[in-house]
Parts: structure tokens; C-alpha cells; sequence
């Protein structure tokens, strides 16, 4: 096994995935061309279904990270960064997105084109500090794109009360004036509705789809994740509710058929932190054993509903609760909720992925292991690695300690 | 190394642990906090003994059992030692939101380490009215909160936690013009032991303390001893030697931008019609650190301090992993080039300095600014 490797993908919706993501891509370009005005902003709150409600092209340098990954571009982002002096130990997406931004952003050829130039940086406050610290950094590298300082209480999902949710609904306020002033666009209502009921109907989707796995056999296991990149760039839009209604009719018809990733699927795993973004194949070495990743704590970020029926508001909750229901904000909340999942999968045995690149994610783990131990005796194995840079992975490690873990968890079972 | 004149203050935090734990024992009730962006009035006021948690030098044997080797080792030992039982004497923790590694130990301490409270202030990045009436709205949360565990808040108790810590602050400031001045009669790792002293010393005898230290003020050995003179800037600095290290290789630190520094005495107090108002323009105002501001505010900062001490030169002391120093440091050094503001970095690990590395660096670098 290679230490970089694509995923063996068995879902005929891969191919449409491809599809997707390249338009994606060119839409943000073409929008560019087009002088439609383009922001850049974070990932997991509810200011992408503003963006789309006023017309504006949403860019996610976080998700452009994965696709550098993929493509195998992230060496040389690394290596532009670091030499700027960023540490080997911030974040791959930090040290990705400031090296692209400063090298291969300057230059022609780039896959998918690319991205385009920001008009609008929706620069955090909230979230992690690598996310806080990457759009700090390209405040100072697009010295022309119009900045919007957001605010956002950090407070664990669990503790929100009703002031955390009016600051995070005078913040959607302030940004959508920003917005109509920076762009000359203004909110419609009705428009407004409309995207955040078809976010609604994306994150419904995306727990139906969830719900397909718990059948034994599983219909589609972690290999086949990428399937979250609307989630990340498309909530609010048709395209995601069409992609993903495609992506369910055909788990659903698999589990119908009784068909799973494997004929013979032994042992039932639970991934925990962000996949191995430049190695999918990781998630296909478990099968020659018999085992399937059928469920991972990164899914749960999009498990929320919206009220459509106020759409502000809803847009607020979903800013408070996606990233701090996968971080360490809230430790108790992800305990509780891979818990349940691990019932609800019926999981065997659980792969705690001690991510270098994300602290965030990182911490609580070892709580996690504790309570799956202690409330359901399902064993869990940690392994090092990064979810973007491959120099602190190392594949015969994990082959010698996964393959120890499969063993014994098959011996538990018979 | 440690000078006389410094005495007590070391010796508040050799034996700070049996000096709590008394305390502890005759019903006074003890919060930790980790950063300085929590409003240690506030905890006062409602009858508490802030004390800010300390890792401390030691070798680490429980921190791996919860948190992965890249958390910084600051909150490691911290982590280390409330699992050693040596902070039994907290009844939880109170914090203001600051960083990933600070947020996530608040939460792993209420699942493994016994305590009433555990709780994360979230603290507003954009100063407005609406963010200042939510920071009121998080402040009354706390407050709540701490009643329920026997608090007693009251407007009063807030204004006289206020004045108190205020007092605290301007004494501890006016040592800092003394230093710029280069009049201050004691090294840095001293400078180090009096403020980190009053993180573990109930304020009120940490004033008297203070009060009592006239002589540190007194006729300067630091112009005596020479040296070039330099600003210290990172998160905490927790270990004295890398202080000493730095002065013996020919540095005089005249200056600092530190979380175990001025970073807790600036400003010394807000503005506002009443306490709480007083209390939030502080905290909206607080001397800049990475982990809640832009380099655009840090630079001017350090700048002043730069050219109020006369400091040529700047070492930034990093946390291992620390993200938001990290991450900043790139843009920092980048306007101080431009600025022709010299610098140099250095990384504290868990298992300390690499010294006979170091001291050849720091040598090259004193040279240099000659
Ligand atoms: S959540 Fe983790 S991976 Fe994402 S930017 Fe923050 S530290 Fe990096
Ligand atoms: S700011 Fe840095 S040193 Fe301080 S707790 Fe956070 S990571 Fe550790």
C-alpha cells in the first residue's frame, strides 16, 4: 500500500460526484470572469445560504485543501509555506491554503482551475484559531478584498442559551448590511426561504443516507465520504438536494437488495476525526479482513434541521452547533453522540484517528475510548497520523497495528 | 541565581501548594483559571480565590493517559499535575475563551478531575454594543452559575475586586517603567517570580506583598551587569532558566509582551457608569494576544514597548504547538524586517531547551545587535 492512495469507491454516485465538484469549481471561476462578486469564508455556519440568497460565490479555502490533497499538490503548498516560516506543527489546511495562496495561485495550470481572487473575506471569530489565523492571513495577502470581522459565540451546544442565539442572530443581521453595502445586492425574503429550505431538505437527505448504513451489510462505507463536499459548498442549493436525493436512491435500492460493501462483512468499524484526505485508500485496507467503515463523528456537523420558517434564526443555531458538535467544545455532546452511533451502527470496534493537524478534533478523544469501553466494551485503537500532510503518517504502522486490532477484534467474535 | 530581594516571591510558588491547600482546608474556596483573559474580578467578587494553574517543570507520567503529545506543554503539565492530585484544593475552573488547547482542557478536566464548576466564558472578537450587552448577557450566566455553587456577587464586591486587582496592576506597571528605565534591581527570572507569585497568592495578601517590595526599586544592578537589551514576547514562560539563559548570553531583557507578563496588567482597569461596564471595557480592551487579535493590532503594541524600554531587539519564547503564537509569527517578523526590528525564535519543549544550542544562538544574536 502506498502511503498516498485513491479509495476503491463502489457507489455509482462517485462518478456524479466528479461531475459535481468540477462544476463547482468552474462556477466559482466563470463567476469571477463574470464579475459576479466572489467570498471566501469558513466552513460549517450558516452564512453560505446568505452568500447563495444574494447571489454571491461562496469559496472554501478549507475545502480546497482536500481537493490539493487529492491531487497531490499539497507538497509543494507545504513547502511554500514553510518556507514563509510557518511551523511544521499549525494545521495542514493553514499551511496548504497560505502556501497555494502564495504560490500556486500566482501561476497557470492549477487543476480545476484553481481559485479565483476573493472580493470578500468573511474573516472569523469562532471556530478554531487555525481558521481564525488562515483568513488573517489572507486578509494581509488580498489587501483589496473587503473584510467582514464575524463574531460568533464558542460555546458548547449543549450550554447554548437564548443570548448565544440572539448575538449569533444580530451577527447574521450585521453581515447581510455588510454584504448589501460591499455588493450593492439585497436580501430577499423570499429568496431567502427558499435556500434554507433546500438546506434543510440537503441535511434530511444526508441523515436518510446516514440511516442506510446501519443495515448489516452496509450499503456504502467511508471510502465513499467525499460525498460531504455539498454539504460543505452546496447547502442552499438545488444541486445539493439533487446530488444527494441520487446518492440515497441508490443506497436505498442497495439496501433493499440486501447488497453490501462486502458479501461477508465480519466486523463493523467507527472512524473517528477527519480521513487521511491525500490516502482514501486507507478506508478499503480494513476489507481484505472482512471489516467496513460504516460510520465517523465528521458526519454528524451536518445532522441538524432548519426552521424554515425563520430562516434567520435557524441559519444562527446552525453557526453555533456545527463545529463545536465535532470539536472540543463540546466534549460531552461528542461522546454521547458516538456513543449512539456506535449502538446504532452496531459498531465492532472503533479507529481514533490522533489527527497532528487538528488539535481541536483531537482533544476529548481519549474520553471518547474511555467511554466506549466502560458503556458498551467496544475496544478502540488510536492511530498517529494527519489528515493532510503525509510526513507524519506512516503506513507500515498502521498496517501492523490495524491488522493486530482486526485480528483481535474477529477473535472476539467468533 | 535568585536574589534576595525576590525571596518571598519564590517562595510563594515553591510552597504554593500547601499554602492553598490550608486555605482550601480553612473553607476558602479556590477556582483555576488558565488564561488572562478571564475576568479574575468577577471570581473574587463572588467570593472565590482565582488562582491561575500553573504546569510548572516537571517530568510528565499521567498527561498521555488524555491529551495527545502535540498539546502544548503548558497545559500538559498543567493536565499532569491536576491528575497527580496536586490541584485538589480547586473547586473547577473558570475561563475566559481563548485558544483550541485551552477550551478543550476545560472540558477534559470536568470528565476526569472532580470540581463544582467547570465553565468557558465566550467572549466576543468584535468590540460593538451588541457584542458588549452579550458579554454582559455571559457574565450574568456566570454569575448564576457561581451562586448556585455559594457565590455571593454583588455590585460592591465587584467594585472593591476592581480597585483591589487595580492597585495590583498599577504596582506591578510601575515596576515595568522602572525596568525600562533599567533601574530594577533584579534579573528577569525575579521579574518572573513576583508576577507569577501573585497567579497563586489571594490578591489582597499579594498586594501587602507588593507594598513591602519598596527595595526592589532601589539603586539598579541591571545597568551594572550590562547587556544588550531585548523584549521577550510569546504565551507563558514558566521555566525562569530560559530567562537566565538568555541574560547570561549577553541580553538584558528590558521589556516583555508575555501571558505570564504585562499581558495581565494592561489596561489597569475600564470605563463605565457602573462596575460590570467598567469590568467589560476591560476585557474588550485587554493588551493584545494572538489568540483573540490580528498582527495588525499586536505590531503597534510591541512596537511601544519597544521604543518606551529601548529594546533592540525581540525573542519570541514559544510554546511548542501553540498555534496562535505560531501562526502569527511569519506576519510579525515580516513587518519587524521592514521595521529593521531584529528577531529570533525560540521553542520550549516539554523536556525544556536544548542549552548549549541555544546559548550559541543567543550569543550570534546578542553580536549581532551591537
Ligand atoms: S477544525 Fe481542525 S482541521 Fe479544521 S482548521 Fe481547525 S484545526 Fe484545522
Ligand atoms: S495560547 Fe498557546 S501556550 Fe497558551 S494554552 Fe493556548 S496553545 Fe498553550
Amino acid at each position: 500500500m502506498e502511503k498516498t492512495g485513491k479509495s476503491r469507491k463502489r457507489l455509482r454516485a462517485a462518478k456524479e460526484l466528479n461531475r459535481v465538484v468540477t462544476e463547482y469549481y468552474v462556477e466559482c471561476g466563470r463567476a469571477k470572469a463574470e464579475g459576479k462578486p466572489v467570498g471566501w469564508m469558513p466552513p460549517m455556519n450558516g452564512a453560505i445560504e446568505i452568500f447563495y440568497a444574494m447571489d454571491i460565490q461562496p469559496v472554501f479555502p478549507e475545502n480546497w485543501s482536500p481537493i490539493c490533497a487529492a491531487f497531490g499538490l499539497a507538497e509543494r503548498n507545504f513547502e511554500v509555506a514553510e518556507g514563509m516560516g510557518y511551523s511544521r506543527d499549525l494545521c495542514g489546511y493553514m499551511r496548504n491554503i497560505i502556501g497555494y495562496v502564495h504560490g500556486l495561485m500566482k501561476e497557470e495550470g492549477t487543476p480545476l482551475g484553481g481559485l479565483p481572487e476573493p472580493d470578500i473575506l468573511l474573516s472569523p471569530g469562532g471556530g478554531c484559531v487555525p481558521v481564525i489565523k488562515i483568513f488573517q492571513a489572507l486578509e494581509r495577502r488580498f489587501p483589496n478584498a473587503k473584510v467582514y470581522p464575524a463574531d460568533l459565540p464558542q460555546v458548547p451546544t449543549e450550554e447554548i442559551r437564548q443570548h448565544h442565539v440572539d448575538y449569533a442572530i444580530a451577527e447574521i443581521h450585521r453581515l447581510i448590511d455588510f454584504l448589501s453595502q460591499a455588493t450593492g445586492r439585497k436580501l430577499d425574503q423570499d429568496r431567502l426561504k427558499e435556500v434554507v429550505k433546500l438546506s434543510d431538505r440537503s441535511c434530511e437527505l444526508w441523515d436518510e443516507i446516514m440511516t442506510y448504513r446501519r443495515r448489516i451489510p452496509t450499503p456504502f462505507s467511508a471510502a465513499e465520504i467525499g460525498i460531504m463536499f455539498v454539504m460543505v459548498t452546496r447547502q442552499g442549493t438545488q444541486t445539493a438536494v439533487d446530488f444527494l436525493t441520487t446518492v440515497r436512491d441508490e443506497v436505498k435500492e442497495k439496501s433493499a437488495q440486501g447488497l453490501g460493501v462486502l458479501e461477508q462483512e465480519k466486523i463493523r468499524l467507527f472512524w473517528d476525526n477527519i480521513p487521511l484526505w491525500y490516502n482514501m485508500g486507507l478506508f478499503n485496507h480494513f476489507e481484505g479482513m472482512g471489516g467496513v467503515v460504516v460510520a465517523e463523528t465528521y458526519s454528524s456537523a451536518w445532522s441538524l434541521r432548519l426552521d424554515v420558517n425563520r430562516p434567520i434564526e435557524a441559519l444562527a443555531l446552525k453557526s453555533l452547533k456545527s463545529y463545536p458538535m465535532v470539536s472540543c467544545v463540546s466534549v460531552d455532546k461528542r461522546v454521547e453522540m458516538v456513543i449512539k452511533a456506535c449502538k446504532e451502527y452496531s459498531i465492532d470496534g472503533a479507529i481514533l484517528h490522533r489527527n497532528k493537524s487538528c488539535l481541536p478534533i483531537t482533544l476529548g478523544q481519549m474520553d471518547i475510548k474511555r467511554a466506549l469501553e466502560a458503556e458498551l466494551g467496544i475496544p478502540s485503537i488510536v492511530i498517529d497520523a494527519d489528515h493532510m500532510d503525509s510526513r507524519n503518517f506512516s503506513v507500515e504502522q498502521f498496517r501492523t497495528r490495524v491488522d493486530a486490532f482486526m485480528e483481535m477484534l474477529l477473535a472476539r467474535k467468533s | 541565581m535568585s536574589s534576595e530581594l525576590a525571596a518571598r516571591f519564590h517562595d510563594a510558588i515553591e510552597n504554593q501548594e500547601p499554602r492553598l491547600r490550608t486555605l482550601a482546608a480553612q473553607g476558602r474556596r479556590i477556582l483555576g483559571y488558565f488564561c488572562t483573559y478571564t475576568p479574575v474580578e468577577l471570581i473574587h467578587a463572588s467570593g472565590f480565590v482565582p488562582v491561575r494553574v500553573m504546569g510548572g517543570v516537571r517530568t510528565l507520567t499521567k498527561a498521555d493517559t488524555l491529551a495527545p503529545s502535540f498539546l502544548c506543554p503548558y497545559m500538559r503539565a498543567a493536565l499532569d499535575k491536576a491528575l497527580s492530585g496536586e490541584y485538589g484544593f480547586l473547586s473547577g475552573i473558570v475561563q475566559g475563551y481563548t485558544c483550541d488547547a485551552a477550551c478543550g482542557a476545560v472540558r477534559i478536566w470536568e470528565r476526569n478531575i472532580p470540581g463544582e464548576i467547570y465553565h468557558t466564558i465566550a467572549l466576543p472578537y468584535c468590540d460593538s454594543p451588541s457584542s458588549r450587552r452579550f458579554l454582559l448577557s455571559e457574565i450574568d450566566a456566570l454569575t448564576v452559575k457561581l451562586r448556585a455553587i455559594g457565590g455571593t456577587f454583588s455590585e460592591q464586591s465587584l467594585a472593591d475586586a476592581i480597585e483591589l486587582y487595580g492597585k495590583i496592576r498599577r504596582l506591578i506597571l510601575k515596576l515595568y517603567q522602572i525596568r525600562y528605565d533599567e533601574r530594577l534591581s533584579i534579573q528577569a527570572s525575579d521579574f518572573l517570580a513576583i508576577i507569577q507569585a501573585g497567579f497563586m497568592t489571594p490578591p489582597e495578601d499579594y498586594l501587602r506583598m507588593l507594598e513591602d517590595s519598596a527595595p526592589i526599586t532601589g539603586p539598579s544592578v541591571a545597568s551594572e551587569r550590562g547587556g544588550t537589551r531585548v523584549l521577550v514576547s510569546g504565551s507563558l514562560v514558566e521555566d525562569p532558566k530560559i530567562l537566565d539563559l538568555i541574560e547570561e548570553s549577553g541580553g538584558l531583557i528590558v521589556a516583555d509582551d508575555l501571558c505570564t507578563g504585562i499581558r495581565n496588567f494592561e489596561p489597569v482597569s475600564g470605563f463605565g457608569l457602573d462596575p460590570i461596564q467598567r469590568l467589560i471595557d476591560r476585557y474588550m480592551n485587554r493588551a493584545p494576544c494572538p489568540c483573540r487579535s490580528r498582527v495588525s493590532d499586536r505590531a503597534p503594541f510591541i512596537e511601544h514597548l519597544l521604543e518606551r524600554s529601548g529594546a533592540q531587539g525581540v525573542i519570541f519564547l514559544f510554546q511548542k504547538y501553540c498555534t496562535p503564537h505560531l501562526a502569527d509569527h511569519p506576519s510579525l517578523v515580516e513587518h519587524f524586517k521592514a521595521k529593521e526590528i531584529p528577531s529570533i525564535a525560540v521553542e520550549m519543549e516539554e523536556t525544556g531547551v536544548n542549552e548549549g544550542q541555544l546559548r550559541t544562538r543567543l550569543e550570534a544574536f546578542f553580536e549581532m545587535l551591537r
